[in-house]
C-alpha cells in the first residue's frame, strides 16, 4: 500500500509537470487559422491571436520597396480582403495572383502585420511553359520574372 | 517488360509472404520440422523476389524506361545517372519498395544468421517478418505500383524534384528507412517471446546489437535529414518542427528509451512489460510515421502527394497495435512477480527516469503533431502548432535527460552508497559549477543556455574521471599506458565505453543546438555592386553577379567577398537556379562553418535591369558544426560498441 502510494503520488507529479509545459507552450505558440472573411470585421477581437491567414495576393495590390524590405498587399478569399504589411524577404513562389499563407498578429489599424509569409506551392510538378526558356535578367520575390 | 518482371516478382513475393505467416501455425506442432525449412525458405525466396523487383525499377530508372509511369514522374533524359538510381527514393511507391526491400534484407539475414539458433522463438519471428512484409506488398502489389504503365509513352520524363538533387539525398531516406526497418528486427522477437510465452531475457539479449544497429542509423538518418535540410533548403535552419521531421523522430525517442531499459531487465529483471511495450511503440511509431507522410492528413514541405495509401497504413497500424497489444495482455500472467526497486537512488531508478523523459518527450511531441488533427475534429477550429511550443516543451525535458546522462551511467545498481555518490559525483560537480561561474563571467547569462551548457560539462566530466579512474586502476595493477589501458577497458567492456563516447556525441549535437538555437543573429537587405552589409564580426560585400546555364537549369549567383574583421576569407557565392520545369526558382544558400560559427548567405532576389542589385539575408549561427562532428562520435562509439572483437578462444560473436 505504502509503494502504491508513493507511486501515484510520483505518476500525479510527472503528469502535473507535464501537462503545465504542455498547456504552457500551447498557449504561446498555438496559430489560429482565419480568412479574410473571418477575420472582417472582428478585428479587434482577434487582437491578441496569433493568426495564420490564407487567400490570394490581389492582383495590382502589391506595393514594394525592395530596398526596405518592406511589402504592402491585399490579401482575399474572394469575398473579402485584408491589407498585409510585411517586411523582410517573401519566398521565391510569392507573387500577385498567387496563394499564400500568411502569419501574424492584425495591428490597431486592420493591418495584418505579417512576419512570415509562405507560398502556395504547386502539389505536382509542371512541364515546361511554353516561351519561357530564355534566361531571366531579374528575380524579385513577389513579382514576375522578367525576361527579355 | 521491365515492369512485368517488377510486378510479377512482387505478386509474387506476397505469395510467399502469405505462405510465410501459414508455416509456422501449421509446423508449431511436434514433428513437424520440415516447415521450418519451409518457413526459412519463403523469406529467403521473398529476399530474391523483392531484389529482382527493386533491381528491375533500378534499372528502369537507369535506361530511362519511360512507358514506366514512376520512372517518367521522376527521372528525364538529361537527369544523371547516380540521380536516376536515387529516384528509387525520390517519390511515394518507389520508397515502399525500398523500405520493403530494405525490411527483407534485414530478415534474411537474421533467417540466415539463427539458422540453427533460436529454434523455438525463429519460426514466429520469421512469421512477424512474413506479416509485416505482406502488407507492403499488398500495397506495391495494388495500391500504390511503382511498376504502374503510362500510355502514350511520354517523350521525356518530368524529373526528380530539383530539391532532391543533393549528395544528402543519396543517403537520408535509406538511413532513415534502415533505422525504421531496423526496429523490426527487436520488435519481431518481442512479439515470438510473447506468442511463445518465453519471456525471459533471451529475445532482448539476441537482439541487443541489432536494436544499437538500428537505433544507430536512425540518429543519423535524422542528422543527415537536419544536415540536407540547413545545406539545401536555403533557410538557414536545420529542423523546423516539420510533422515529417518529427514523424521520422518520433521513434527514435522509444528505441533510445528501449536501448537502455533493456539493460535494467537484463541486469534485475525488472520492466519486462515496458520493455515490450517500447519496442511495439517503436515500430507502431515507424508504421505511423509513413501514415502521416503519406497520407498527406498534415501539410508539410516533405509529404508526397496524397492517395489510399494513408487509410492502408491506418488500417495495418492498427492491427499492430491490437494484435501486439493483445498479446501482451494474454501473456499478462507471465509477466507477473517481477522485483521491485531497491531504491530511488540507483542506477536503475536513474534509468526509469530517462525512460519517463524519453517517453512524455514523445508525448508531447505526438501530441503537437497531431493537436490540428484533434482541434478540427473536436472543436472545427483550424490551428497549427508551431515550433515555439516543441522547442519550449522539449529544452527542459531533454536537458534533464542531459543531467540523467551524466548520472546514470555512473551510479551504482540497486541501492547506491554515499561512497559511490562522492567517488564519482563530488568532483565532476564542482568543476561543472566552477564552469557555469566562468561562463557566467563570461556573460552567458540567459538561464537555459547557461543551465544546458553547464550540465553538457558535467556529463563530460563524469565520463573523463569515471574513465580516468579505470586507466588508473589498470596503470595499477597491470601496469598498462594510458593508451592500452584505454584500449583494453573499451574492448573487454565495449557497450560501456562505446556508450561513453555515444553520449559524448550527443553531447557535441547538443552543445551545437544550444549555441545555434540561442545565439544567431540575422540581418537582410538589398545591396548594389560596392556596397556591404555588417553583421558582428563580419562584413559582406557585394561585388557583382554572374549567369550561367547548367544542362539541367539556368544558375544566376552573386559574388559576395567576406570580410572577418577586416582580413579577407574570399568570395561567397549564393545562386539562385531556374528549372524550366518549375515556375519559381530554387535557392542555392551557401555558407562557412568553422568551429565557433557559421556564415550563412542567402541569395532571394536579384536585378540587372538598371543596375546590378542583390537582395541578401545573412545568418551567423554559433557552433553549428558541432552537431555534425557530434554525429561522427555517434558513428565511432556505436562502432565501439558493437564491433565483433575476436575473443580468446571464443571465435566470431555475433550475438550478446
Amino acid at each position: 500500500m505504502h509503494k502504491t502510494r508513493r507511486f501515484l503520488i510520483g505518476a500525479a507529479i510527472i503528469l502535473a509537470a507535464l501537462a503545465y509545459l504542455i498547456y504552457g507552450g500551447m498557449r504561446e505558440a498555438i496559430v489560429y487559422f482565419v480568412t479574410p472573411s473571418e477575420l472582417k470585421g472582428q478585428e479587434s477581437s482577434s487582437k491578441d491571436k496569433f493568426l495564420r491567414m490564407g487567400g490570394m495576393v490581389v492582383a495590382g495590390s502589391l506595393q514594394k520597396d525592395p530596398p526596405n524590405l518592406t511589402y504592402r498587399f491585399q490579401l482575399s478569399d474572394g469575398a473579402q480582403s485584408v491589407p498585409v504589411f510585411f517586411r523582410g524577404i517573401p519566398p521565391d513562389l510569392f507573387s500577385e495572383g498567387k496563394g499564400a499563407v500568411v502569419e501574424g498578429r492584425i495591428g490597431p489599424d486592420g493591418v495584418f502585420v505579417a512576419s512570415t509569409i509562405m507560398a502556395k506551392h504547386a502539389e505536382e510538378y509542371s512541364p515546361p511553359p511554353q516561351g519561357k526558356t530564355s534566361t531571366p535578367r531579374s528575380f524579385v520575390p513577389g513579382q514576375e520574372e522578367k525576361r527579355p | 517488360m521491365t515492369a512485368t518482371i517488377g510486378h510479377a516478382s512482387v505478386i509474387a513475393a506476397l505469395l510467399l509472404a502469405v505462405w510465410g505467416i501459414i508455416a509456422p501455425v501449421i509446423g508449431s506442432r511436434p514433428g513437424r520440422e520440415r516447415f521450418y525449412a519451409s518457413t526459412r525458405a519463403a523469406i529467403m525466396g521473398q529476399f530474391f523476389l523483392v531484389t529482382l523487383a527493386s533491381l528491375s525499377l533500378i534499372y528502369g530508372l537507369v535506361t530511362t524506361d519511360f512507358s514506366i509511369k514512376y520512372v517518367a514522374f521522376n527521372t528525364t533524359r538529361a537527369t544523371p545517372i547516380y540521380y536516376r538510381v536515387t529516384g528509387l527514393w525520390g517519390a511515394l511507391e518507389g520508397s515502399l519498395l525500398l523500405w520493403e526491400w530494405i525490411l527483407i534484407i534485414f530478415s534474411g539475414l537474421v533467417a540466415w544468421i539463427y539458422k540453427e539458433r533460436h529454434r523455438e522463438l525463429m519460426p514466429w519471428v520469421l512469421m512477424i517478418f512474413s506479416i509485416v512484409s505482406a502488407f507492403f506488398l499488398v500495397v506495391l502489389g495494388f495500391v500504390s505500383n511503382p511498376f504502374e504503365s503510362v500510355f502514350p509513352v511520354p517523350a521525356d520524363g518530368r524529373g526528380l524534384n530539383p530539391l532532391l538533387e543533393d549528395a544528402n539525398m543519396m543517403t537520408h531516406p535509406p538511413l532513415l528507412y534502415t533505422g525504421f526497418v531496423g526496429l523490426a528486427v527487436p520488435y519481431a522477437f518481442a512479439m515470438a517471446a510473447l506468442i511463445r510465452g518465453k519471456l525471459d531475457e533471451a529475445w532482448i539479449v539476441t537482439t541487443r546489437r541489432w536494436t544499437l544497429t538500428a537505433w544507430f542509423f536512425l540518429t543519423m538518418g535524422n542528422l543527415v535529414g537536419a544536415y540536407w535540410s540547413y545545406h539545401v533548403l536555403g533557410w538557414g535552419g536545420y529542423w523546423a518542427w516539420d510533422p515529417v521531421e518529427n514523424a521520422a523522430f518520433m521513434p527514435w525517442l522509444p528505441a533510445t528509451a528501449f536501448l537502455h531499459s533493456v539493460q535494467v531487465q537484463e541486469r534485475r529483471r525488472m520492466l519486462k512489460v515496458w520493455n515490450l511495450s517500447l519496442i511495439i511503440i517503436a515500430f507502431s511509431l515507424t508504421i505511423f510515421g509513413t501514415f502521416l507522410t503519406r497520407s498527406g492528413i498534415l501539410s508539410s514541405i516533405h509529404a508526397f502527394s496524397s492517395g489510399p495509401v494513408g487509410t492502408v497504413f491506418l488500417v495495418f497500424l492498427a492491427i499492430v497495435l491490437l494484435g501486439s497489444f493483445g498479446l501482451l495482455a494474454y501473456r499478462a500472467d507471465h509477466l507477473k512477480g517481477q522485483p521491485e526497486l531497491d531504491s530511488m537512488v540507483s542506477r536503475e531508478s536513474a534509468f526509469l527516469l530517462n525512460n519517463v523523459v524519453l517517453v512524455s518527450a514523445l508525448f508531447t511531441i505526438f501530441l503537437g503533431t497531431i493537436f490540428p488533427l484533434i482541434s478540427e475534429a473536436v472543436a472545427g477550429v483550424q490551428v497549427s502548432v508551431g515550433a515555439p511550443y516543441f522547442n519550449s516543451v522539449t529544452v527542459p525535458l531533454f536537458l534533464l535527460l542531459v543531467f540523467l546522462m551524466g548520472v546514470g551511467p555512473m551510479i551504482a545498481w540497486r541501492k547506491a552508497s554515499w561512497d559511490n555518490l562522492r567517488r564519482n559525483f563530488l568532483w565532476p560537480s564542482v568543476a561543472s559549477l566552477l564552469f557555469a561561474l566562468l561562463l557566467f563571467g563570461w556573460n552567458v547569462r540567459d538561464f537555459f543556455p547557461l543551465l544546458g551548457f553547464t550540465l553538457l560539462a558535467f556529463v563530460v566530466l563524469t565520463i573523463l574521471f569515471d574513465t580516468a579512474l579505470a586507466v588508473r586502476a589498470r596503470h595499477r595493477i597491470a601496469g598498462e599506458g594510458i593508451f592500452s589501458a584505454l584500449a583494453t577497458l573499451a574492448r573487454k567492456n565495449q557497450r560501456r565505453y562505446g556508450g561513453f563516447i555515444v553520449h559524448l556525441g550527443v553531447v557535441l549535437i547538443t552543445m551545437g543546438i544550444a549555441g545555434s538555437m540561442g545565439y544567431s543573429v540575422e540581418r537582410e537587405a538589398t545591396l548594389r555592386t560596392g556596397e556591404s552589409l555588417s553583421l558582428g564580426r563580419y562584413r559582406i560585400l557585394f561585388q557583382g553577379l554572374k549567369g550561367s546555364q547548367q544542362p539541367t537549369h539556368f544558375r544566376v549567383e552573386g559574388a559576395f567577398r567576406v570580410f572577418n574583421k577586416g582580413e579577407d576569407l574570399g568570395i561567397l557565392s549564393p545562386a539562385l537556379k531556374f528549372f524550366p520545369a518549375q515556375q519559381s526558382p530554387v535557392g542555392r544558400a551557401v555558407y562557412r562553418s568553422n568551429i565557433s560559427d557559421d556564415l550563412y548567405l542567402i541569395l532571394s532576389g536579384f536585378s540587372e535591369l538598371k543596375e546590378n542589385q542583390a537582395t541578401l539575408k545573412i545568418l551567423v549561427r554559433p557552433m553549428v558544426m558541432w552537431m555534425w562532428v557530434g554525429g561522427l562520435v555517434i558513428f565511432l562509439g556505436t562502432i565501439v560498441a558493437v564491433w565483433p572483437f575476436r575473443q580468446k578462444g571464443r571465435g566470431w560473436r555475433i550475438e550478446d
